[in-house]
């Protein structure tokens, strides 16, 4: 990642510096205030989550949950440890539903835990995955065809289903076959 | 698409009422989980204003419209449409950029064209891969990402390469 920063920031910069110099520090405040003003959202969007997800933990429904999910879970991420397969599956179920802004909570908490459990494996595997979007209704794009006055607003869902199913098999199956190797 | 939008109130209240039935204290509950949304954003903060500057330069300094205008070439040969080269470009930064482009190439080619719907595939089947490693990443110290970001960023390109297929035969 520090590479890649590395190289799109000084390249960006470099041409600034050759087409319009005054651009530069505009474009970087820009980019700090989108990061202010999103991270309010996304704390809006995390309190009421977060508020739920713990409500569902109380009550013990996410054990269960996790019990039933755990022998699919085990095998997707090669952990053993439940309550971090939990976060992680629930991080693809709500990814899945498309319900806006709860899977960033519990993929985040779940990376967390993978990694402290020195899991990186399930902690690629599940960035891959959510990297690669699995949504079987992508409401954002419905909408936007809906308000460009599409005839057949629908139209799209097969093939991005179709493409985005690819999408995430595909990233799926290199994950096991670049990153598992390090710890098989 | 009416039972869609039933769906997340039904989930609250199906948990809350288990939750009740089970007397699990729910204001302290659902405080206690509230708890952790501040250093949860605090954690994210700084990955996520360095990727939005850097995406937001990438933008201004017209590097992603170089890159689109050498890179249309290649993407023609995998079938992508130029048109589509800016917004296969974006999407992996910005999230909001791409949304804002997609609704230019709607009304622009129209809804139901062929450019049209490619772009809502290639929009609809693709991820800001950048902003999603930068947030989920953010709390640990592990930072070997770049074999995963571009198995992510490979996965995506092949998604619209075959999206852009499906839209020519459906």
């Amino acid at each position: 990642m520090n590479g890649i920063f590395a190289v799109i920031f000084l390249c960006s910069a470099g041409l600034c510096l050759i087409l319009d110099p005054n651009c530069f520090l505009p474009a970087l405040l820009s980019g700090g205030q989108k990061a202010a003003t999103l991270s309010l959202s996304l704390l809006a969007v995390y309190c009421v989550w977060l508020g739920f997800f713990q409500v569902l933990a109380d009550c013990g429904l996410a054990g269960k949950l996790s019990g039933a999910l755990h022998p699919l879970s085990k095998r997707l991420f090669r952990s053993t440890d439940k309550e971090a397969t939990f976060l992680a599956t629930s991080n693809l179920t709500a990814n899945l539903l498309g319900l806006p802004g709860a899977p960033t909570p519990l993929g985040i908490k779940a990376v967390e835990k993978f990694c402290k459990a020195g899991n990186y494996y399930a902690a690629d595997m599940l960035f891959v995955l959510n990297a690669t979007s699995l949504q079987l209704l992508p409401t954002t794009v419905i909408a936007l065809r809906i308000a460009a006055g599409s005839v057949s607003a629908y139209d799209i869902l097969l093939p991005t289903l179709l493409a985005t199913l690819l999408s995430t098999v595909l990233g799926a199956l290199l994950v096991r076959l670049l990153c598992g190797r390090k710890k098989a | 698409m009416k039972y869609l939008s039933l769906l997340i109130p039904l989930l609250f209240i199906a948990v809350l009422l288990y939750a009740a039935v089970k007397k699990v204290k729910l204001y302290d509950s659902f405080t206690a989980g509230i708890k952790g949304a501040i250093p949860l954003i605090v954690s994210i903060f700084p990955y996520l204003a360095a990727i939005l500057m850097l995406s937001e330069l990438f933008e201004q300094s017209g590097l992603s419209a170089i890159l689109t205008g050498t890179l249309s070439p290649v993407f023609d040969f995998f079938g992508i449409p130029p048109e589509l080269s800016k917004l296969v470009l974006i999407k992996p930064f910005s999230g909001s950029g791409a949304t804002a482009l997609l609704s230019e190439i709607l009304s622009a080619y129209g809804a139901d064209s062929y450019i049209g719907r490619c772009a809502c595939v290639c929009y609809g089947s693709s991820e800001t891969v950048f902003y999603i490693s930068a947030v989920y990443f953010a709390g640990v110290k592990y930072k070997k990402l770049a074999l995963p970001v571009c198995i992510a960023l490979a996965a995506n390109f092949l998604t619209v390469v075959f999206g852009c297929l499906i839209c020519r035969v459906l």
